[in-house]
């Protein structure tokens, strides 16, 4: 019985990244993205949640235009959901000409990451997934 | 090739792109201005029409990145493709574990090199579509401006000339066909042989059809059922822009149409 028990756990660690349950405070998603804005190709970020929002861009002319972007984005990834029966949202990258986005929930926080084109944002999605 | 057998062509592909890959759950092509083609089931039309809807918000507030290229929706249970090619986007909905890098070879060769091909078999096509109003006339243009032209040149156009000299003053583009959402026809004087579409395409295919009025339109459901109609724009402002007509109740019932439905509409021009 107990052996069944670690075998179930370690399958679905190795599909779904429990560490994105565990982060689901603000105070310990804000540590990996400030991690994550030292890369030199990323732009900056917005995290929100229900009772507060942060946003850390290097352009802050941009907050306006990357803060729409944002909420049209976790508002397109819900209605898509539901309309194609997808499930929950794991993430949505959105790629520009010239930047890129990656947008992801963590608990009841929204995270939208913006970056140059040339990052890798499969790898900072990797980087969200920190234990 | 008018815009039936430009469009016959692309649903086409799309057919064929899902026989190929049966994994594909939905595939779509739509452009900015609300153009959608999709596959021949009526569900898969509609799920576009919804989709287009959802993502339009998405492509509008992306001009800060320099316009949408592509976008990944991730899902638990599937993931939705959508990427750029020419002026259209293809809309692609995949199960969790379906062969991407199958799906995105066949769909990145082939909608392209058919996209480019019936650009050359029809390089106006595009430009002739009513969100670009400018342009809409290369079919039926005369080409009075022989003057800088070389001989050879003038020869040929005079043969195209001659050949569409009888009828050019009769010669409009061929009549658009658009899709538009069903949605009820509010108060009580609302005339109950009238049906109502936003201002905003009326102008359009008023510039198209050189200014000629268009005052009833073919309505055609996807079942087969067609009526004539006459026309008035949208009187609620809250419908403008969402492509939807209103039509009566008395018509969608001749038609056996409901609210929520897609049916294609045609402009009568006279």
């Amino acid at each position: 019985m107990v052996k069944q028990k670690k075998n179930i756990q370690e399958t679905t660690s190795e599909f779904e990244p429990i560490a994105i349950e565990r982060a689901a405070h603000e105070d310990d998603v804000r540590p990996i993205l400030e991690n994550i804005k030292n890369c030199d190709t990323v732009i900056g970020y917005i995290l929100r949640n229900t009772t507060s929002a942060a946003i850390d861009l290097k352009d802050p002319t941009k907050v306006i235009d990357y803060a729409t972007l944002s909420s049209a984005a976790f508002e397109a990834s819900e209605q898509l959901s539901e309309l194609f029966d997808l499930g929950k949202v794991k993430n949505i990258i959105v790629e520009g000409k010239d930047t890129k986005t990656l947008h992801l929930s963590i608990g009841e926080n929204n995270i939208s990451i913006f970056m140059e084109k040339s990052a890798d944002a499969k790898k900072i999605l990797e980087q969200m997934h920190l234990p | 090739m008018d815009n039936d057998a430009y469009s016959f062509a692309l649903r086409n592909t799309l057919n064929e792109i899902t026989n190929a890959c049966p994994d594909i759950q939905s595939i779509f092509l739509f452009k900015e201005d609300g153009d959608i083609i999709s596959g021949e089931e009526k569900a898969q039309e509609e799920a576009a029409v919804h989709a287009v809807d959802a993502l339009d918000d998405v492509l509008e507030k992306a001009e800060t990145l320099g316009g949408v290229q592509s976008i990944i929706l991730e899902g638990n249970k599937g993931t939705v493709n959508v990427s750029r090619t020419k002026d259209f986007y293809l809309v692609t909905v995949v199960p969790e574990k379906a062969d991407m890098k199958y799906i995105n070879t066949l769909t990145g060769v082939l909608v392209p090199t058919v996209l480019k091909l019936l650009e050359k078999i029809n390089p106006s096509h595009n430009r002739g579509t009513p969100s670009e109003p400018e342009n809409e006339e290369p079919t039926v243009e005369p080409d009075v401006k022989p003057i800088q032209e070389s001989t050879e040149e003038t020869a040929e156009k005079h043969e195209e000339h001659d050949v569409s000299e009888t009828s050019l003053e009769s010669i409009l583009p061929e009549p658009q066909v658009n899709q538009f959402i069903v949605e009820n026809v509010g108060g009580l004087f609302a005339s109950s042989d009238t049906v109502r579409i936003d201002g905003d395409t009326m102008s359009q295919w008023t510039e198209l059809y050189e200014d000629r009025k268009i005052e009833e339109v073919t309505i055609e459901t996807f079942g087969g059922k067609s009526t004539r109609c006459k026309l008035k724009p949208i009187k609620d402002s809250k419908y403008e822009g969402k492509g939807i007509i209103q039509i009566p109740e008395k018509i969608q019932q001749s038609l056996e149409i409901k609210k929520g439905e897609l049916v294609k509409v045609k402009p009568i021009i006279e």
